[in-house]
């Protein structure tokens, strides 16, 4: 017999899980909108939006080239089907509103209740240091604690990076993603918008999390972010974002690129809690740099989106530097998470590890893809890459499809995967403990998942297990 | 510092590769390019360190004194080898080149 806290809380899953849609799938009417681009793009859409955010010549004439090299390449055809993807049939460019405001007050009622729907609002009076709410093409909401100012971070969206700090912006801009690094980095650097840009100087530890909310609103959407994040020696920052979209029966692009330099003992950690609608592909390029005894560490949590393609890496550039990448992967019915990560060991001494643990239900998919490179020279590097796939079905799939490429002989390398299914013996001895058959099915999820929910700050880390509680509903008998 | 096993070959007239031009040769089954930056001349093996693909050929910035791999973005340095930019890290080999008798000389 399950405990009545169990069922009250099993009715009350129940109840919110009826519906993404209610949750987080729910649309706001478009009035009042400033701008949206017509659908398709051209030399003339890009053009535009960079006129329309006054930028600089060389920014112009940037995403002018990534525009060439977008259109030179191919769709790439490895990983997920892309082929359904429609470039025309895509709004580029959208803006809610006219005004980035530091007070909720000040923005937009409807978009204000998005994000109170959210729960932004409360999260950054209680754990955040600072938060960016991105809404369509542009960040709506952007505020950071006082103190952290005064130490000279800087927190705050793009756009206005562009306009304030172009020197430091221009001084890393696309050096760690060039625009040419794939067809979908060069689709956003032409027609980029939004997105983060941290900088914390050098010895400065960001004691809480700074978070980013990334919401689309509009069908047949295109949402391409940049985020730059710059961590000076010495320094120690946590960043999480988050994202949602409305259900739709037609699809949106997410197509974000992440650049992230950690310099000489700087730690960076970066976590998504990635939750898009089930009619959105995702396809994000996320690179950082570890320079010597640096430490970066992509903590990558996907359970939305019709197609994710997505593979954080890391290149260990410095002695000593070390890289860590934990990935979270769950595939529901029509989903296809295409996840993994990169470690480049390109100097001695250096230490890596990814776990990556992915799920599968309902005829979902789920691949590992992974890069472990150890170049000459990178003496006494060691790494350790573990893969671990549950299948919950017969209907699903998981792959692997991990890359290992050793270049130096004085190097220690671990690979490690497996596949498993939920065993019946494992769900009978915990009914016999008085779970029913979906609680006991849950809770060797969650204890499947606990190495990386383990890593994440208290409140996400409950409502990753709540969000696969959800997506767990329904999925036994 | 520029690889020199001692053995010269000639590339082109001075005259034939002019600021701002780059010329592909062949020595040993191996291709190098020899590029122009505004009158001061650099040669790199055409070889992207990232995967082994062609670089010479990419965009060429002769006042920055660059030139972009074609497959990837990568910006190499021409005067040391080095990029400047990821997905590439470590630096490609480069060549002195001299002038003898307003003929362009590589070192190989």
């Amino acid at each position: 017999m399950a405990t009545p806290e169990a069922v009250a809380e099993k009715r009350e899953l129940a109840g919110i899980n009826a519906d993404y849609k209610e949750k987080f799938g729910f649309h706001d009417p478009e009035t009042g909108y400033a701008y949206k681009a017509p659908k398709g793009l051209s030399r003339e859409v890009v053009e535009s939006i960079s006129e329309y955010k006054d930028e600089p010549r060389w920014m112009r004439d940037f995403r002018l080239k990534a525009l060439e090299h977008f259109e030179s390449r191919p769709t790439p055809s490895w990983g997920g089907n892309l082929a359904q993807i429609d470039f025309e049939d895509i709004h580029y460019f959208v803006r809610a509103s006219e005004k980035n405001s530091r007070d909720w007050d000040e923005v937009p009622e409807d978009i204000k209740n998005t994000f109170d729907r959210l729960g932004i609002p409360e999260a950054e009076r209680k754990f955040l240091s600072g938060v960016g709410a991105q809404y369509e093409s542009e960040v709506v909401y952007h505020q950071v604690n006082e103190k952290l100012e005064a130490q000279g971070v800087i927190f705050t969206d793009m756009d206005t990076a562009l306009r304030e700090h172009e020197d430091l912006v221009r001084e890393y801009w696309a050096t760690i993603i060039p625009a040419n690094d794939n067809k979908l980095a060069a689709l956003n650097s032409a027609v980029w918008s939004g997105g983060s840009f941290v900088y914390v100087p050098a010895g400065v530890k960001v004691e809480m999390p700074l978070q980013a909310y990334f919401r689309i609103n509009t069908e047949n959407m295109g949402q391409f972010e940049r985020t730059l994040i710059i961590a000076e020696e010495g320094s120690d920052v946590h960043y999480i974002e988050g994202c949602t979209a409305p259900v739709y029966s037609t699809d949106s692009l997410h197509s974000a690129v992440v650049e992230i330099m950690a310099k000489p003992s700087s730690r960076v950690r970066y976590t998504t809690v990635q939750n898009w609608s089930q009619n959105v592909y995702n396809l994000v390029t996320k690179r950082a740099v570890a320079q010597e005894k640096a430490t970066m560490e992509w903590v990558d949590c996907n359970l939305g989106s019709k197609l994710t393609m997505k593979y954080p890496s890391i290149y260990l550039l410095g002695p000593e530097a070390h890289g860590e990448i934990l990935s979270i992967a769950f595939a529901g019915e029509g989903q296809h998470q295409d996840a993994g990560g990169k470690i480049i060991h390109g100097a001695p001494r250096t230490s890596s590890s990814i776990f990556s643990k992915s799920i599968s239900k309902d005829g979902g998919r789920s691949t590992y893809r992974g890069l472990l490179e150890v170049a000459d020279g990178a003496s006494e590097s060691r790494s350790k890459v573990v893969c671990d796939a549950l299948l919950l079905d017969e209907d699903s799939r998981s792959d692997t499809y991990p890359t290992i490429r050793i270049d130096e002989n004085d190097a220690d390398v671990g690979h490690e995967a497996t596949v498993s299914k939920i065993g019946d013996e494992q769900v009978f001895y915990l009914q016999s403990h008085g779970l029913d058959e979906e609680e006991a099915s849950k809770m060797i999820v969650n204890g499947f998942i606990e190495p990386v929910t383990k890593e994440l700050p208290m409140e996400y880390a409950v409502e990753l297990n709540r969000l696969i509680e959800l997506q767990m509903e329904g999925s036994i008998g | 510092m520029p690889d020199t096993a001692g053995t010269s070959i000639p590339v082109c007239p001075l005259a034939e590769l002019p600021p701002g031009q780059m010329r592909l040769i062949e020595h040993d089954g191996d291709k190098i390019g020899v590029f122009n930056c505004d009158g001061t001349l650099y040669a790199i093996e055409d070889r992207c360190s990232h995967d082994d693909g062609p670089l010479a050929e990419g965009e060429f910035d002769a006042s920055a004194c660059t030139v972009e791999c074609p497959r990837h973005g990568s910006l190499f340095d021409l005067t040391s080898g080095r990029p400047k930019t990821l997905p590439a890290y470590a630096p490609v080999r480069t060549f002195t080149t001299t002038v003898v008798d307003d003929t362009i000389v590589l070192e190989v």
